[in-house]
């Protein structure tokens, strides 16, 4: 046990293990109880236990939560229809008991396989989730996998009240190689990996105020992070949407003339690229708290 | 896709009770997901069902999930895979790896 574990290294059970307290974590609908995806037999996938998706309760620094986490290497921790009824279902469950849930995010969105019955689930995700905003139980999200959260679950740990990133998650909507599908290389260069993490990666988002927590590339960072966050909920409600959609167009009026991630940075109070580019998350945080004061009040 | 089942003889599963399953692996491309359950059948064997994307090498499996009965005491446990693409080389250590879950006091 002397390894450093890696949160983005490990598989979606470590990860709840890691997170939970020791030994209080009880799965719902564990693997025995094959609740497989009823479409893949007929294109000829293999399915999975658990559908790509881990659900139970569990405490963390005592308090009870409902935990989900994402298997990224099965189908891309896509959302089908059993997956996303899995997700649905713990959020439903976390609004009724009032008890806050936490989803640890390792996915590209909707299987396409099952496209309609993912989309819906995701929408439905997503009521639940406001459920439990409007009973004021937290609602977190983790992205600090490889795959990151992209397209529905992108959108989905956005409606949540808290994101907890590591440097090595990314947030976004359309990946990297859709955008360049779509823009070409010359606006979006998706192989080049810098360019990709500083605009979507943990630091940029932190930066941005899309993420609330930036911490070490560990479950215990992020489990310290979370415990830290039970406590809160925000309301979601007229005011604090309109409020958001002037940040949000605010932003777009003082960004969308620049081309390098590094201005963006830069215009946010970062005065050191290269040392915050190499600075750990913890570090980065330190840094973004003492360009705070040159920028005014980007910060909430 | 093919899918297959059959029973191999084995010396009966020394565990603690109170595990029921285990798993390893995962569903990706050339992996397999691997459970363990008590308790299936007889004492003295060790069903196994196997589903695979990968269809013509049954007489592998069956060689492979064989020689694992012989070696370790899963007698009374009922195996379940699915599979996309395994090499035989990870079949048997993902086997090693849900039997040790199993078995053993996991961090």
């Amino acid at each position: 046990m002397s390894q450093v574990e890696l949160y983005h290294e490990q598989t979606a059970r470590q990860r709840v293990a890691a997170i939970a307290d020791a030994g209080s974590f009880a799965e719902i609908l564990p693997p025995p109880e094959r609740l497989t995806s009823p479409y893949l037999a007929q294109l000829g996938i293999p399915v999975s236990f658990d559908d790509g998706i881990v659900i139970g309760r569990a405490t963390i620094d005592g308090k009870k939560v409902y935990i989900a986490a994402q298997v990224g290497p099965f189908i891309g921790g896509s959302v089908g229809e059993i997956h996303g009824a899995k997700l649905t279902g713990l959020f439903m469950a976390a609004a009724r008991n009032r008890v806050p849930c936490v989803v640890l995010i390792e996915s590209g969105g909707v299987r396409l396989h099952e496209g309609s019955a993912g989309e819906i689930a995701i929408a439905e995700t997503m009521r639940a989730i406001f459920d439990c905003r409007a009973r004021k139980v937290a609602t977190i999200a983790v992205i600090g996998s490889d795959i990151g959260a992209y397209g529905g679950m992108g959108i989905l740990s956005a409606c949540c009240d808290f994101r907890v990133m590591t440097e090595h998650g990314r947030l976004g909507v359309s990946g990297p190689i859709v955008i360049e599908k779509w823009m070409g290389k010359q606006a979006y260069d998706s192989s080049n990996r810098a360019l990709v993490w500083k605009t979507s990666g943990g630091k940029t988002k932190y930066l941005l105020n899309d993420a609330e927590a930036l911490v070490h590339d560990n479950a215990g960072a992020v489990r310290a992070a979370i415990a830290k966050l039970l406590r809160k909920s925000g309301p979601v409600n007229l005011e604090t949407a309109k409020a958001r959609q002037q940040e949000l167009e605010k932003r777009l009026k003082r960004f969308s003339g620049t081309a390098d991630p590094d201005d963006v940075w830069k215009s946010l109070g970062v005065r050191d690229i290269e040392r915050a580019s190499l600075a750990s998350a913890p570090e980065f945080v330190e840094l973004v708290k003492a360009g705070k004061a040159t920028v005014g009040k980007i910060r909430r | 896709m093919e899918k297959f089942a059959k029973a191999f003889p084995s010396r009966p599963l020394k565990a603690p009770k109170d595990r029921r399953w285990a798993l390893a692996g995962v569903v990706g491309s050339g992996n397999l997901e691997v459970m363990f359950e008590r308790n299936a059948g007889g004492p003295d064997r060790m069903e196994c069902h196997v589903e695979t994307s990968i269809p013509g090498y049954k007489n592998s499996w069956l060689a492979a999930l064989a020689d694992f009965a012989g070696h370790y005491p899963v007698g009374g446990t009922k195996v379940t895979i699915h599979d996309q693409g395994a090499a035989p080389i990870l079949v048997t250590l993902r086997l090693r790896q849900a039997y040790n879950h199993l078995t053993k006091a996991t961090t």
